[in-house]
């Protein structure tokens, strides 16, 4: 039998994403923001990704901070690492409301959910599992290899001490809601 | 089924159209978001073809200027060797800013990648700032423009100011911020960076002499591509890319930028960032100690 190697682990940024042919441990902490892990149901592989925002609204740099573009981004990646698009299945985590903004219309988790949502069904991707909404943060445990996903509530101080909201950030939601 | 009574008819119908108007005007509010949404989308990409003919001219220009000076050198006499130094500082010139939006756009692409991470160390701030200041001084010699460090730190961290957080982010940032500030500089004018700290926050601020930027312009310049003046190619180059690249750096470190400008005292960015903390520390500590603990029942 072929030695039995521990996989690697990597830490998710918010903003970025990963995808590897090789086992990998992807491990990060959500709270508004939305993960979408899709997973090669034939090759055996995935990938991960973490907005923190629905839209680019075409200020910046598109990056995957931004749900669309992440989703996008994600599959083409797998598509590049040899995935059809057919065998690809999809679990979602996180968009917590847990952003105290003190105003409600800020559901910042619950359009991220949406976007996810909705974007995956227009692309006929199934979403065989989610954890999504609630109050509190989540730590989530992605096994590349297997598509098994983690996962542990937290509480909501925690979740913002490692994961900032900045300023800037919250210009980005206050442009979101403008028109 | 029973029969309708025909007031309950006549209420089932209200209640029908009092939906229908309600879709509507919903309808009516979607179709107008659609329109700025759309809107938006042709501009993008009405700029992103304005993108690729900028950054033509930016990689293609000097790239020529070089080989055009480089090839000079090559065939001046014994006795004009002197005329050799003025090319030289030429190709210089050429080459540093070649070098600077070469840097931006592969940043740029990486953070458009997400594939940008942060590698995190004691930096020392002092010499990181030298070092930026250092790389700019002959641009700077051009305009006669000065530089001025002012450094406040608490007494307690000694003359070395050693501050956790990603080097080559940081050096980035504050490159674009120079380059800008020495940009849009009067001649013979004076840029100081300042940096101080305050409950753990690292504030650096870079002023400079120059053009006001006025508060409605305040507002566009962070978007991506934006330059406030569209019209001058040639005296102010560059495509904008800059204050995005701040941003999505910024984004990653935790970190803020503000913008002050006015006539008397100039303009002034100022950024200010947290001392890191490890995500991923934070993920491997639970709340009550040494080990993650996943719960049983939540595998998906």
């Amino acid at each position: 039998m072929d030695e039995i190697t521990e996989p690697s682990t990597h830490f998710l940024y918010p903003s970025t994403l990963f995808a590897s042919r090789d086992p990998y441990i992807v491990n990060t902490i959500l709270g508004s923001c939305v993960a979408v892990c899709i997973y090669d149901t034939v090759w055996k592989y995935g990938g991960i990704n973490h907005y923190m925002l629905p839209f680019w609204n075409g200020q910046g740099l598109a990056s995957p901070k931004f749900g669309n573009i992440a989703i996008n981004k994600l599959l083409e990646k797998m598509q590049i690492l040899g995935s059809s698009h057919q065998n690809l299945v999809a679990k979602i985590f996180g968009g917590g409301n847990i952003l105290e903004t003190g105003n409600v219309q800020f559901m910042i988790g619950d359009r991220n959910i949406a976007v996810a949502k909705d974007m995956l069904k227009e692309l006929k991707i199934q979403i065989v599992s989610q954890s999504v909404g609630g109050t509190l943060g989540r730590k989530i445990q992605f096994n590349i290899a297997t598509g098994e996903v983690k996962q542990r509530m937290i509480e909501k101080q925690q979740h913002v001490k490692g994961n900032p909201v900045s300023i800037t950030q919250k210009a980005d939601i206050y442009n979101l809601f403008e028109k | 089924m029973n029969k309708l009574t025909d007031e309950e008819l006549i209420l089932e119908l209200r209640i029908r159209m009092n939906e229908k108007t309600d879709a509507l005007h919903e309808l009516k509010t979607l179709n107008e978001k659609l329109k700025t949404v759309n809107k938006k989308l042709e501009e993008s990409e009405a700029m992103k073809s304005h993108f690729i003919s900028n950054i033509t001219n930016e990689i293609v220009n000097p790239f020529a200027s070089i080989l055009g000076l480089s090839k000079n050198i090559l065939s001046v006499n014994k006795e004009n060797w002197k005329k050799v130094f003025s090319m030289v500082a030429m190709i210089h010139a050429e080459a540093f800013s070649l070098d600077f939006q070469l840097k931006n756009i592969f940043a740029a692409a990486k953070i458009e990648a997400g594939e940008i991470y942060p590698e995190i160390g004691k930096v020392d701030i002092k010499n990181l700032i030298k070092s930026v200041t250092d790389s700019f001084r002959i641009e700077a010699q051009k305009k006669k423009v000065s530089f001025e460090s002012v450094f406040d730190f608490p007494e307690s961290e000694g003359s070395n100011f050693q501050y956790k957080t990603d080097p080559e982010k940081l050096k980035l940032i504050l490159s674009n911020i120079v380059y800008n500030a020495l940009k849009f500089s009067f001649d013979e004018s004076k840029i100081t960076v300042k940096v101080w700290s305050e409950m753990k926050v690292m504030f650096i601020s870079v002023h400079n002499q120059g053009e006001v930027i006025s508060d409605e312009y305040q507002q566009l310049i962070f978007d991506r591509f934006k330059r406030v003046d569209t019209n001058i190619t040639s005296v102010n180059r560059g495509h904008g890319l800059g204050l995005s690249i701040i941003g999505s750096l910024l984004d990653l470190l935790g970190g803020n930028i503000s913008l002050q400008s006015d006539k008397e005292t100039g303009t002034t960015f100022t950024i200010e960032i947290p001392e890191f903390i490890e995500e991923e520390d934070s993920f491997n500590s639970s709340l009550n100690g040494n080990e993650i603990f996943f719960d049983d029942n939540q595998v998906f």
